[in-house]
């Protein structure tokens, strides 16, 4: 309730929406950057950065300030595996599945988010919480198996202490 | 702080640090580690928990420091303490509450707390050669450290003492290859882009590192960022022409993206990049582009498009980067590595770099040891170091005493190392005529619990999501082949799979357009060619030895038995206190429960999932128990028998394979008559096993429910002629005879008396019959009989008794357990000794002559091969000397090549259908396969039974062995309850007093009680019942 009311708010402040200032931000982010070469992965990431996801508002607005087709943003959108065009939850489970890894019990701690948070890798929990991914390596191999929940990054996870991890996210 | 503007102020401002530094470190220095690991550890905790100790005590000459990790990954967190005089302390494991005792007895005492540091004079550090991980230890978000190290003195020393081809020269003469993973002369890279045409040049670091297993450029970045930019500057410098340099490093590592940003903007500030580089015309930027999840952006077109903001698509080469790169320009790309080690080649000098590594291989290469190893993290070793060296003494070996496998290297365009090349350097060219790449140095440790079909599929899951689609032979070849591998994980591949992956690997290899398509087949072609029998046996036998193959089992520890025993059933059976109808379903597949519940090696048990957990469940000692009640109950029942057939069947030798082979086929209708030579029957139970470990009663027991069925077990009537008896009126002969003849060692005075061989000290022992056992005893061998012989020794009166080991203790092929009631009974093993010569005192052993050995390169079995140390000898007196090294059949019963024996006097056979050479005539257990458990034998026993069955009845033969089980038991299929699989030890057998034990022959494990069965089989986690894959 409380996040709705300030949004509310500030719009009778400013007159902008919600909407209108993301709008706003990635203007900023596209006047900044857009002159470089090579700048549509760079204005991808800091949109994604805003809003959590790409829509296709945010892409029409992206090709047409820099010029670029739609359906080359969108090849670029498509190709790389850190671009979503779905919403993704307010925090991202990602279960490494890297060599290290996968050799360590990985698939086990997979097989348990899966069960318990009732998803398939590439899903979302109903209430927008817990979205559940897989990735192929941290970078923590020495640690295996790693899971990240958002920014933290866990190690040597067992299934047993999944629910304890999740818990702690509110 | 004003730039630097000449080499002079580079210098001055660097001793000036210096003194700071110096003055600064007259204390003791608390460093804590921060890479992403130690982080995720909780060092950050640590850190404030030593700056909170050090606060609230005033601690006036402690100095608490941030450094970056320094690759003891598995041990985060990790603190370094350096007294102002003194030797270092490195500290691993380490919880807040650990803290305030460092505190103070370390730090305000003095004394360090040995047990939670780690031995810095052990193998993991001895043996690394730190280059590129020099900077670990200091702050990487402080310019100032690293100049104090000289930093930049490189580019200083480049940009006013040499000109661009003299830096190329340097760099050649060290012979420099890039630390990527195709090992290409950095120079002649340099050089071609610095001969191609064009005012605007790039330079490019590829810090996309995404092999899975590998993070040493993550640890570089976040650890020594300013030896890439200083690299990057030089090799700008070198090229000409060069304003801009990139750095592409991937999203999944933000710590090492703000950690170079960081080392960027401050070499900036000090001039030491952008215009006019300390006072020269040398123009230099550095920008950072993070990727975004694509790991086709490591391979360098792609990369290089990336930048572009374009797909991640490779393309054709010609034209190469280095003539049109990055927007069409010439461009290098180097890896993270390579440019690290660019500053110190400049400073130190090509023949520094080049004084370590191998012929063609120079420098040092930093490695990620990973996977099933003690020592997970980075080390950096000479190029050319023997891999063995590196998984053994710097990994620490592999953990829980599993058997080592293969290691993974090279990520997913790499491949496998299997257990007969340990000794293989690890530099470019070795690794590549072993069909794998250097890659970027991951080592991924796999043990007996990987499955290589498994792992060949995992490489090709990840090739297929990570192909970026533009040309056929990849985006539609690799997902053909993962078709094919996941139809033989699921026991449907066929031995033509084989020859079609071959062929596709073949085609997608030279007709890809990249390195991710070109190398994507390596992990199925290296794991074919060095372990294509699992693949086999996937197919064929519709097994997966590593037992992880989920569709080929239901549970890991049936699938392992021989004789796939429902374990899962009868362990819950007992659970719900349904003891008999336990003993009923074991009694199904194995026809001596009492017998191996007392003395089966249980390699069930060392795939039990519960010993992930805390411990395997006791299996073994479960079955004795089901057994035991029902003989004692006299519940002991005949299985049914079919209607009598007419054909009659020989069967050689009494032991576990003959025995088992009569049960079969008794049960089948068939008329069997077992011919032992000995007095005795159940062969190695009766006359190699000691009573303590399998009481004489319980043995008969058994053999007699075999006779009851009906079985003519002819004791005292060896068998000379082999072909007689098929002429006779036998239809089929099994020819089980086992290994009974003890191996000589062949040193000088074996005749003396006083010398016996093992198997036949312990057939003499258990045939009741005198021997004359000495006071001071020496066993010779590592395996069963050997201890077995000594711990009979000690029973027998010897005063002492010491079994003397050509290899280490824990090489040792003996059950471990026995291994261990051994040394609790006082038996002392001497291990790396080897006897050289029997000492005669009158006619009689007096003692016996040994050699130290020592232990050098790895052999084919993957241990250590032992070498005598000259001049080590050494004299023991003993007045007996058992010798246990080994035993094999005596088939000299086999007259006229009636059929075909082989090597160690071993009778050849078919694997699978145990038929030899001879028509009718089939053989297996220990006279085919030399000594091995008794579990196989009995397992032996059935699979000829089934082949004699089919032979008889003129049908084809199946390599799946068809069970006749004859009675349907329901067993429950609830799942243990959550507390049941809560942590909780095994519950232990107990054992009679070793007082008891070292005079009598009495049986030493004692059974559980009904109580204790239950609680233990309430461990059970019933893997059998979770559907699907884990």
């Amino acid at each position: 309730m409380g996040k709705i009311t300030t949004e509310v708010s500030k719009q009778r402040e400013t007159g902008i929406g919600y909407a209108g200032r993301i709008f706003g931000q990635i203007q900023n982010v596209i006047d900044e950057t857009g002159g470089q070469s090579g700048a549509l992965i760079r204005v991808l990431q800091q949109a994604q950065g805003l809003i959590g996801y790409l829509p296709p508002p945010v892409l029409k607005t992206i090709s047409r300030d820099l010029k670029i087709p739609l359906s080359e943003v969108y090849g670029v959108v498509s190709f790389y595996h850190f671009f979503t065009m779905v919403p993704k939850g307010k925090f991202i489970i990602q279960v490494c599945l890297g060599t290290s890894c996968y050799v360590k019990g990985g698939r086990k701690v997979l097989a348990t988010l899966k069960k318990d948070l009732g998803l398939e890798p590439g899903g979302i929990t109903p209430d927008g919480k817990f979205s559940l991914e897989t990735v192929r390596c941290l970078g923590c191999c020495g640690l295996s198996p790693v899971i990240a929940v958002g920014e933290d990054v866990y190690r040597k996870v067992k299934a047993g202490d999944l629910k304890d991890i999740l818990s702690s996210y509110k | 702080m004003k730039p630097l503007s000449s080499l002079d102020e580079l210098l001055n401002l660097r001793d000036q640090i210096q003194k700071r530094l110096a003055e600064r470190d007259k204390k003791i220095q608390v460093k804590v580690h921060l890479g992403t690991c130690g982080i995720s550890s909780g060092a950050n905790k640590i850190l404030e928990a030593f700056l909170r100790e050090v606060e609230a005590r005033k601690l006036s000459d402690v100095l608490v420091l941030k450094a970056a990790c320094i690759g003891l990954c598995g041990r985060e967190p990790v603190v370094t303490v350096i007294p102002y005089v003194g030797d270092k302390t490195v500290y691993f494991d380490l919880t807040e509450d650990k803290v305030p005792r460092i505190v103070e007895e370390h730090l305000i005492g003095g004394k360090p707390v040995a047990e939670w540091a780690i031995d810095l004079d052990s193998p993991l550090f001895q043996l690394q050669e730190i280059r590129v991980m020099r900077n670990q230890d200091i702050n990487p978000m402080n310019i100032e450290e690293y100049i104090a190290r000289d930093g930049y003195l490189a580019l200083a020393k480049v940009l006013t003492k040499m000109t661009p081809d003299n830096v190329i020269e340097e760099i050649k003469k060290a012979q420099l290859r890039g630390r990527g993973g195709a090992g290409f002369p950095t120079a002649t890279k340099w050089s071609f882009v610095r001969s191609s045409a064009g005012d605007e040049k790039y330079v490019v670091c590829n810090g996309d590192e995404g092999d899975p297993g590998a993070y040493m450029n993550r640890a570089v970045l976040e650890g020594n960022p300013h030896s890439v930019i200083e690299g990057m500057a030089i090799g700008a410098y070198a090229i000409g022409n060069v304003r801009q340099g990139y750095a592409y490093i991937r999203a999944e590592y933000p710590l090492a993206i703000e950690t170079l940003s960081h080392a960027i903007a401050q070499a900036r500030e000090y001039g030491l990049l952008g215009k006019n580089i300390l006072g020269t015309n040398f123009e230099f930027s550095i920008d950072i582009f993070p990727g975004a999840g694509a790991f086709v952006c490591g391979e360098e077109t792609a990369l290089l498009m990336s930048i572009e903001g374009k797909r991640g698509s490779p393309r054709p080469r010609p034209p190469f980067p280095a003539n049109k790169g990055l927007f069409g320009k010439p461009t290098t790309l180097n890896n993270v590595e390579t440019w690290s080690d660019v500053p110190s080649i400049i400073l130190k000098g090509a023949d520094w770099f080049a004084s370590v590594g191998s012929e063609k291989s120079k420098g040092t290469k930093t490695l990620c040891l990973v996977g099933k190893v003690n020592n997970t993290g980075l080390v950096e070793v000479p190029l050319g170091t023997p891999l063995g060296q590196i998984v053994f003494d710097l990994g620490g070996g592999i953990p829980n005493d599993k058997k080592f496998k293969a290691v993974q290297i090279g990520g997913p365009s790499g491949g496998v190392i299997p257990t007969e090349h340990l000794n293989t350097p690890v530099d470019y060219e070795a690794v590549t005529a072993l069909g794998a790449i250097m890659g970027s140095g991951g080592l991924v440790v796999m043990d007996e619990d990987s499955c290589m079909v498994d792992v060949a599929r995992f490489f090709l899951q990840f090739s297929t999501d990570e192909s970026c689609g533009k040309c056929v032979p990849c985006r539609a070849g690799i997902p053909k082949m993962l078709e094919i591998l996941d139809k033989i994980s699921q026991g449907r591949g066929t031995m033509d799979d084989l020859k079609v992956l071959e062929e596709l690997a073949k085609m997608i290899i030279s007709t890809s357009l990249c390195g991710l398509g070109q190398t994507s087949p390596n992990p199925v072609l290296t794991t074919l060619r060095h372990f294509r029998d699992e693949y086999e046996a996937h197919i064929i036998d519709r097994r997966c030895a590593a037992a992880v193959c989920q569709a080929l089992f239901r549970a890991p520890c049936q699938h392992t038995c021989p004789v796939e025993l429902d374990i899962p059933g009868y362990v819950s059976l007992i659970k719900e206190g349904r003891f008999e109808e336990s003993y009923r379903l074991i009694r199904q597949r194995n026809p001596f429960p009492s017998i191996c519940g007392r003395v089966c090696n249980h390699p069930c048990e060392t795939k039990c999932r519960r010993g992930q957990l805390d411990e395997p469940v006791s299996i073994r000692h479960l079955k004795r128990f089901a057994a035991d009640y029902v003989y004692e109950k006299g519940l002991e029942y005949l299985p049914p028998i079919a209607e009598k057939k007419e054909e009659r069947i020989a069967i050689v030798g009494a032991g576990p394979a003959g025995l088992s082979a009569a049960n079969d086929l008794t049960r089948h209708g068939y008329q069997v008559t077992v011919f032992e030579a000995l007095p005795v029957a159940g062969g190695m139970m009766a006359v190699g096993i000691p009573e303590y470990r399998l009481p004489r009663d319980i043995l008969n027991r058994e053999i007699d429910v075999i006779r009851k069925m009906g079985v003519d077990i002819r004791l005292n009537t060896p068998v000379d002629d082999v072909d007689a008896l098929l002429k006779d009126r036998y239809r089929a002969v099994f020819i089980a005879a086992g290994a009974h003849k003890g191996d000589n060692m062949g040193i000088a005075g074996e005749d003396i008396e006083g010398v016996y061989d093992a198997i036949d000290f312990l057939r003499k022992i258990n045939l009741g019959k005198e021997v004359k056992v000495g006071k001071k005893v020496a066993v010779i061998g590592g395996g069963n009989s050997a201890i077995d012989a000594a711990r009979v020794a000690l029973r027998k009166g010897a005063k002492e008794v010491h079994i003397f080991y050509r290899r280490e203790q824990k090489d040792m092929p003996a059950i471990g357990e026995e291994i261990k009631a051994a040394k609790e009974e006082g038996i002392h093993i001497h291990s790396l000794a080897v006897p050289v010569r029997i000492l005669n005192g009158n006619g009689k052993v007096s003692g016996i002559e040994c050699t130290r050995m020592e232990l050098k390169e790895f052999d084919r079995s993957g241990r250590r091969t032992p070498y005598p140390i000259k001049g080590s000898e050494y004299t023991v007196n003993v007045d007996m000397i058992i010798e246990g090294i080994g035993q094999r059949p005596d088939t000299s019963f086999i007259k006229n090549g009636s059929v075909k024996v082989g090597r160690g006097g071993t009778i050849v056979a078919d694997r699978r259908t145990l038929a030899t050479d001879h028509n009718g005539i089939f053989a297996g257990g220990d006279v085919v396969n030399g000594p091995q458990t008794v579990i196989e034998a009995i397992a032996a026993g059935q699979r000829a039974a089934y082949s004699i069955k089919n032979y008889i009845e003129g049908k084809a033969f199946s390599p799946i062995l068809e069970r006749h089980d004859w009675e349907n038991i329901p067993v429950s299929t609830i799942p243990p309850a959550e507390q049941e699989t809560q942590p909780r030890a095994r519950v232990k057998a107990s054992e009679i007093p070793i007082a008891k034990r070292k005079t009598s022959f009495d049986e030493v494990t004692l059974p559980y009680s009904e109580k204790e069965a239950m609680e233990e089989a309430s461990r059970c986690l019933r893997c059998d019942l979770e559907a699907g894959e884990g």
